[in-house]
């Protein structure tokens, strides 16, 4: 199989292909392991990949047909998992020196579920260190490279896992999204990127990052396919009690294209304002006009607060994020500074040696909203606006149905460009930190291409209305074409890169 | 603030840092235009009741691995520096 | 000088009686297992890992907060108190701070004979931390170990008002706790064991409409050290103030051994626990139904069936007090009492005869083999003068100790015994023609020759009869005969 042939499969196609024996799951791990070794001295996107495993569990996968039955919805298919969701058996590092080792002696719960529906777990993808970065460029372990354009950032942090969908390296992966982190690298990578509801999945095994934000989501090349790993992903979980107790999504629940047909678009203003790239905001805004000329009944409206949103959602989020990683303190598990003599010693050294710069910033910030004195001022604040961004939500969804907005206010940008000012860095999430806040589902699929740079079309639903948002995305992909990207593999010899 | 999260830093890059630290606090204070008075906090997002354990324990039985990779572990305990005084803490 | 006034409040820490630890599902009962053998990720705080409450530790802390006659909040918030200490895994204890489960109680306790009442501000529910070693086999003089045993387990925390005004009034108060606790059955109160620990804020100040400078008092591991370090702290600030020198605030810890209170160093900042609302935890909403139903079921308070003991069954206070001082051994006595309804001889055998035979087997009433049926069968025994109180007290103990009913005791012990006075008139006939010249002294008014015939007797029967029932049957066949 080409990747040329390869461009257009669905994860279903595989399943056709498998089923009928066409192929083994062993054959076709062994063409992504390939596409990884032509991939891999380029874009990085991968920090544990090991071939032998991946072989192991697609000959168990062959061991044990599944005689006559349906294959389970996910059999034989690699999925990459970002390296700061737990893994049995092989690193979870998180991007740092802290946890450079750290094997987790337990797995996530979407892990297990990725298991149960049959996939193969191919291996941990690059991020910014404990998901604290929007370019997958402060990952200790050396930055991940955009395939579409290698002097470029392929976004983040989930930047290891858009990379390698986009590149074929895998045909599925899952990331974890604060604040965009895995809408946005989609959007830089041309491929389809999803937020589930809060609480739609669980984040039991996943290295809380800001725990009343975290969500796991899937990356892929075709909406039909983040649909269907959305499906096996979500689902009440007894290990976390901020997962909701509701039935899981269902592709089945997705509305046809009549339906999908009299859903109302709300058109939000302040999302392309002028802090957004011009052309981005044309292609949506050109977007948008094709679903009107189908019929689509498109009403502009406001979200009056998408301006604070930012700055509240970098409060609550460091605040979080300063008490999440006070665990990480060399007592237990991963890194203890060496030839430390006291405990405050252990404390500073360990931790001063453990994280990036990136990671300490956010945590003095988050420490800093928290202190007394200043709580009130910082983190208080950024609760309340917190609550002015929901309000502005529901306000919306009473007179429309389904969001669309640009997904990020730029196009991929050079590597370094952005690194040393951090807050040019936090202004990419601006389009994706409103629908976070508010806990929507949100996804972010590739509408245009611009001297061949992608451009992300953002589809924000109301809670639990993934079946809404999913079905205006089939239909926006139908109706877009835009093709997925299949880079060519770059014409430099291996290891000239670096 | 750098006590508090238990980091430490050199001169340097402690400048380094509070200007980024300042440059991105100003930033904050865009949030004092708007009244907030009469908002309420939202500290979690729920849509639900969250569920609960029952009270009946169940053994995990992998603690050893936990101790196997732990920094140090003596008599399976984990051991850190001498605690001086417990105010230290 | 000699009229300052004393000012103490308490806080108090019991563990929850639960099975499994508050956030997880490890087990709670720690006491003879290896270090960090009950762990998970969660009481780890491994990365990842996430808290799930214990349902249980909600009623019991509800029970517990309604019966200090709290008010309880609509909504359960837990919070993050946020410190570095290597017995805390995750870097912050989860516990609770604007929202406790119930504010503004009260708790009543008497001393003598006078009914005193402390106020309650909060009662709260947080998780323990693991437990700190500094000397042992393997360590080395400059390294602690932590076992996470005791991490996550289920604490309350019940903070009073400063009511309290003597050190004897702390032990008290104190004491009434335990009871408190042990009566709802929310926890076992051994300070002994640690489930439930006390610290102090005491203060002096010369003038009463003030208040002095408060001193923190820790590490009083027991009802005793808790009056004698709150005692040490009275004297010692007396001196200090009447020497005219100032009073700081600082924690002190009580060394059991020197009998001192000792100054932990001062702190270098003010400990700043950036508290938040865990997000890992959403709040829980506690509805009046399920607080109707935990009200209903509450059992009656020790300081209420105290009085009622002393007024219903008129037993004295120290008696009513030690019947109460366990809710089991309470319940136990009421129970005897539908059986056999005297309370005074029922208290009396009770609180000396039950009470030191579970001392010596080192149980709870529960716990041993004794039924309140069984224990008025042996009291009604006495009653109908079938056996002597003395050997009573030797069935009793057997039964304890076998488990068997007193009837089974004694015919096991193969000494059938006397049970009514006609099974005793042909043993007191045949004494009576055996000793004609103790008879002719008796008739003649030598009473000492009635009690030569009563032991007479007592030997014909290898003592299974009473003295009373002999002496009654001997005067009957004298008076008879005579
Ligand atoms: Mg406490
Ligand atoms: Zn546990």
């Amino acid at each position: 199989m080409t990747a040329e042939e390869m461009k257009n499969y669905r994860v279903s196609d595989y399943r056709r292909i498998l089923q009928k024996g066409d192929i083994s799951p062993r054959e076709l791990v062994k063409i992504f392991l390939e596409r990884c070794s032509q991939w891999e001295p380029f874009i990085n996107a991968f920090l544990h990949l090991d071939a032998e495993r991946v072989l192991r569990q697609a000959e168990e996968m062959e061991k044990f047909p599944p005689a006559d039955e349906e294959l389970p919805q996910l059999f034989g298919i690699p999925v990459a998992v970002k390296d700061n969701i737990c893994v049995s058996g092989i690193p979870t590092t998180c991007g740092s020196h802290i946890l450079e080792n750290y094997v987790s002696p337990y797995e996530a719960t979407v892990v297990q579920r990725l298991r149960r529906a049959g996939a193969i777990i191919f291996g941990k993808t690059n991020l910014d260190q404990f998901a604290m970065g929007s370019s997958t460029e402060s990952s200790v372990f050396g930055a991940t490279r955009n395939p579409l354009d290698l002097s470029r950032v392929p976004g983040g942090s989930s930047g290891g896992s858009a990379a390698a969908v986009a590149s074929l390296e895998v045909p599925l992966a899952i990331g974890s999204d604060t604040g965009g982190s895995v809408r946005q690298p989609a959007a830089f990578c041309g491929v389809v990127g999803v937020r589930p509801t809060y609480g739609r999945v669980s984040r039991y095994g996943v290295v809380s990052f800001a725990s009343s934000l975290d969500q796991v989501g899937p990356l892929s090349r075709f909406v039909s396919d983040a649909a269907l790993l959305a499906q096996v992903l979500s689902g009440e979980d007894p290990l976390d009690s901020t997962c909701a107790p509701y039935p899981p999504f269902s592709t089945s629940d997705i509305p046809s294209y009549e339906e999908t047909r009299k859903m109302r678009l709300g058109i939000p203003r302040e999302y392309f304002s002028s802090g957004v790239d011009r052309s981005i905001s044309e292609e949506v805004a050109s977007a948008v006009e094709k679903l009107a000329k189908e019929g689509f009944d498109v009403i502009e409206i406001s979200l009056p607060h998408t301006d604070f949103a930012l700055e509240a959602y970098y409060l609550v989020a460091l605040a979080e994020a300063s008490s999440n990683l006070a665990r990480f303190d060399g007592v237990l598990y991963g890194k203890r500074a060496q030839g430390v003599k006291t405990l405050m010693e252990m404390y500073h050294r360990t931790r001063i040696e453990g994280f990036g710069n990136e990671v300490k910033r956010r945590i003095m910030l988050g420490t800093y909203a928290l202190s007394s004195g200043y709580y009130d001022e910082f983190y208080l604040k950024g609760m309340k606006v917190r609550t002015l961004v929901r309000q502005d939500f529901e306000k919306a969804y009473e007179a429309c149905d389904i969001l669309l907005t640009p997904s990020s206010p730029c196009f991929p940008f050079k590597l370094g460009e952005k690194i040393s000012d951090p807050y040019q860095m936090y202004l990419t999430d601006i389009l994706t930190v409103p629908s976070a806040m508010a806990g929507l589902p949100s996804l972010s699929l590739n509408c245009a291409n611009r001297d061949g740079l992608p451009v992300g079309l953002q589809v924000i639903a109301g809670p639990f209305r993934e079946d809404r948002m999913f079905g205006l995305a089939l239909f926006l992909e139908e109706l877009l074409s835009v093709e997925p990207p299949i880079p060519a593999v770059p014409d430099v010899k291996e290891g000239d890169d670096e | 603030m750098a006590h508090l999260s238990r980091l430490e830093f050199t001169e340097q890059e402690l400048e380094t840092f509070f200007r980024d630290l300042n440059n991105i606090l100003v930033h904050f204070e865009k949030l004092d235009t708007l009244d907030l008075s009469n908002v309420s906090p939202t500290s979690h997002i729920t849509w639900t009741s969250p569920p609960v354990n029952p009270d009946q324990p169940v053994e995990w039985g992998r603690e050893e691995e936990v101790m196997r990779a732990a920094p140090k572990v003596e008599d399976r305990y984990f051991i850190v520096p001498k605690i001086v005084d417990k105010q230290e803490g | 000088m000699n009229n300052l006034k004393i000012t103490i409040g308490l806080e108090v820490h019991c563990q929850l009686s639960t099975r499994a630890k508050m956030f997880c599902r490890c087990g709670t009962d720690y006491i003879g297992k290896g270090p960090n053998s009950l762990t998970c990720p969660v009481c780890l705080g491994l990365p990842g890992s996430l808290p799930v409450l214990n349902q249980r530790v909600l009623d019991l802390a509800l029970q517990l907060a309604l019966a200090l006659g709290c008010r309880i909040l609509p909504k359960v918030v837990f919070h993050r108190k946020n410190y570095f200490y290597p017995d805390l895994p995750k870097g912050y204890q989860v516990s609770q701070y604007d929202y406790p489960i119930g504010v503004n109680g009260s708790i009543d306790y008497a001393l003598q004979g006078q009914r005193k009442s402390v106020r309650i501000k909060r009662v709260h529910v947080e998780e323990d931390a693991g437990k700190l070693v500094h000397e042992g086999m393997a360590l080395m003089p400059d390294q602690s170990g932590v076992d996470f045993n005791r991490s996550g387990i289920p604490l309350a925390e019940i903070v009073t008002e400063p009511d309290i005004r003597s050190p004897e009034e702390a032990r008290e108060c104190l004491m009434m706790f335990r009871s408190l606790v042990r009566y709802l059955e929310v926890s076992d109160g051994n300070m002994e064991e640690g489930s439930l620990r006390c610290d102090a804020n005491i203060s002096l100040s010369r003038n009463p409409g003030e208040m002095g400078v408060k001193v923190e008092v820790k590490n009083m591991n027991s009802f005793r050290s808790v009056y004698r370090a709150l005692s040490f702290e009275v004297e010692r600030q007396k001196v200090l103030l009447h020497e005219g020198k100032e009073i700081s605030q600082e924690t002190r810890h009580w060394d059991e051994i020197k009998h001192v209170t000792v100054s932990s160093r001062g702190k270098e900042e003010a400990e700043d626990y950036r508290y938040f609302p865990d997000p890992d935890l959403l709040p829980f909403s506690i509805d009046e139904a399920s607080l109707m139903n935990i009200r209903e079921k509450l059992p009656e308070l020790p300081l209420e069936r105290k009085e009622r003991f002393m007024l219903e069954y008129e037993l004295t206070e120290s008696e009513a007090g030690v019947l109460v001082s366990s809710k089991m051994l309470a319940d136990f006595f009421e129970e005897c009492l539908k059986e056999l309804n005297k309370p005074k001889t029922v208290c009396n055998w009770i609180t000396t005869e039950v009470l030191r035979n579970l001392k010596n087997l080192g149980k709870n009433i529960n716990q041993s083999e004794i039924t309140p049926k069984a224990f008025t069968e042996l009291l009604r025994m006495i009653e109908k003068k079938e056996i002597s109180g003395t050997i009573a007290k030797s069935v009793l103990e057997e039964m304890f100790t076998s488990g068997m009913n007193a009837r089974e005791v004694i015919s096991k012990r193969g000494i059938s015994f006397i049970s009514s006075e006609k099974e005793l008139e042909n043993i007191v006939v045949d004494v009576i023609e055996n000793n004609p010249q103790s008879v002719a002294d008796y008739l003649g008014g030598k009473q000492k020759a009635f009690n030569f015939l009563v032991g007479q007797v007592m030997r014909q029967t290898r003592g299974q009869a009473s003295p009373e029932m002999v002496k009654n049957v001997l005067y009957k066949q004298l008076s008879a005969g005579g």
